[in-house]
């Protein structure tokens, strides 16, 4: 019978952090019943952005992630498009105007570096930039990354250190004896191991039934819509404030718009504009409204006019891991010896993605020394 | 040969392709996201039928069995401002 010590479902941006964090000291299988970063880390914008975490731990973690970055292009030896270009929130209405700067209030106390300008420096920094902007919030210490390369680099990383990676290998069933996990049942046949690290993002929930685990993960569909290669016209992160507002659906940052539209754009190193989004709680439909791709296109243009004549080429539908708190889970399930958690980072597992790999490693190494990272990660049960 | 342009959007040439496949990319999605073949403006409607061939042949396997990649909309490149406009009223 074939055997590992350890079993990683998902292969999407957070499993491949985790199975090549774990190669260093076990023998490990990663299971992916599609492609690697074909799901969630595929379909996601390129931000790490931090002003947009909520003040207090999210910076926190946030932070934690980030400066693993800074290394991380020499530790996987291959290029990420790891940019240190800063970030800007838009500010487009007066009426943002008030909770924005209690926002940006808010981030400084929390240690985040972020700064209100006026509408004149944001457009220095960003020409493009619409005239009838109320200002911005910028803080140097937002980064960008390129998802899909991050996830084939973690990926390979993994691979080099022994991981064993299994496309097109879905799992059907987790055996559990006397309250600890003993293996894994695949469509491809069974895996005797002792640990299981449930990496499956917006089906995490799915897995973690199979050990009659309740998990409160829900796919909350984003939509981004990629552009021919232009030359280069935006410089880092930008996103406006009414993206915050429906990121973070709580009326102290204003109303949530329709369809949950708030911009995110960005440029790839090959010159590809990503330009989002939405948010949407309509489960795994992959069918678009054209009035929602239409919202996306229209708020992108009153922000940067210019983008009104990029030819856009495709369009990307992700569905994020959503837990309700804006934290993902990263936590041992009690009563089921060996079935680790690590998933609904929603559209932050780009930013904590290589934290992740590294908290789940000295969770499991029985480790004590991110436990004020981990802590605030467990699964809350009722 | 191996000098021949297969995507001509991304400019990826057939040794870049092989190679991608040699070194793990044993997926249409693998090799696209390793080479850039069919990320162009043209999103693969020239080269997709060209790099699931070389994938078969590389790898030895039914060119009906290899996993084909997904389509985005829109069909065809749009202007920001004509997609813009597409809104009913």
């Amino acid at each position: 019978m074939e055997t590992a010590d350890a079993v990683v479902i998902g292969g999407g941006v957070i499993g491949t952090s985790v199975a090549y964090r774990l190669a260093k000291e076990r023998k490990v299988i990663l299971l992916e019943r599609k492609e690697i970063g074909g799901q969630t880390s595929g379909n996601c914008d390129k931000a790490i952005i931090l002003q947009s975490k909520k003040p207090g731990f999210p910076i926190k973690l946030a932070k934690a992630s980030r400066r693993i970055y800074d290394q991380l292009e020499e530790e996987l030896e291959t290029s990420i498009e790891y940019n240190k270009n800063g970030g800007m929130i838009l500010i487009e209405k007066e009426e943002h105007l008030n909770f924005m700067k209690k926002f940006v209030d808010r981030q400084n106390k929390a240690g985040l570096r972020v700064k209100l300008i006026d509408a004149k420096e944001a457009k220095a920094f960003q020409p493009y930039l619409s005239d009838n902007l109320v200002g911005a919030t910028y803080s140097t210490e937002d980064a960008e990354v390129n998802p899909l390369l991050l996830t084939q680099a973690f990926s390979r990383a993994a691979r080099r250190s022994g991981v064993d990676i299994r496309l097109y290998t879905e799992v059907v069933g987790i055996d559990c004896q006397n309250g600890r996990v003993v293996g894994v049942k695949t469509d491809r046949g069974y895996i005797s191991t002792e640990l299981v690290i449930n990496a499956a993002g917006p089906f995490a929930g799915e897995i973690a039934e199979m050990v009659g685990v309740p998990l409160t993960i829900i796919p909350r569909r984003g939509v981004i819509l990629i552009s021919e290669k232009v030359p280069p016209m935006i410089h880092g992160n930008i996103l406006c404030s009414q993206y915050i507002a429906a990121k973070h659906q709580s009326e102290e940052y204003g109303k949530a718009p329709p369809f949950g539209i708030g911009l995110s754009l960005g440029q790839t190193d090959s010159g590809n504009l990503l330009i989002g989004g939405s948010r949407e709680f309509t489960g795994y439909n992959k069918e678009i409204n054209p009035e929602l791709l239409a919202s996306i296109a229209s708020h992108a243009i009153r922000m940067v006019p210019s983008l009104g004549n990029v030819q856009i080429i495709r369009s990307m539908i992700g569905f994020r891991p959503f837990t309700g708190n804006g934290l993902p889970i990263i936590d041992e399930v009690p009563g089921v010896q060996g079935f680790v958690i690590a998933a609904g980072h929603e559209g932050d597992g780009i930013a904590l993605a290589p934290i992740t790999g590294i908290l789940v490693a000295s969770l499991v190494a029985g480790e004590s020394n991110y436990k004020d990272l981990l802590e605030p990660l467990k699964l809350k049960t009722e | 040969m191996q000098n021949t342009i297969v995507c001509r959007c991304e400019e990826v040439k057939l040794g870049e392709i092989i190679s991608s496949i040699e070194s793990g990319a044993t997926t249409l999605r693998a090799i696209k996201v390793v080479t850039r073949a069919g990320m162009g403006i043209c999103q693969g409607r020239t080269c997709r039928p060209l790099i699931e061939d070389c994938l078969s042949k590389t790898i030895k396997q039914d060119s009906n069995d290899v996993q084909q990649l997904n389509f985005g909309n829109p069909i065809r490149p749009i202007r920001l401002s004509e997609l813009a406009n597409t809104r009913k009223g």
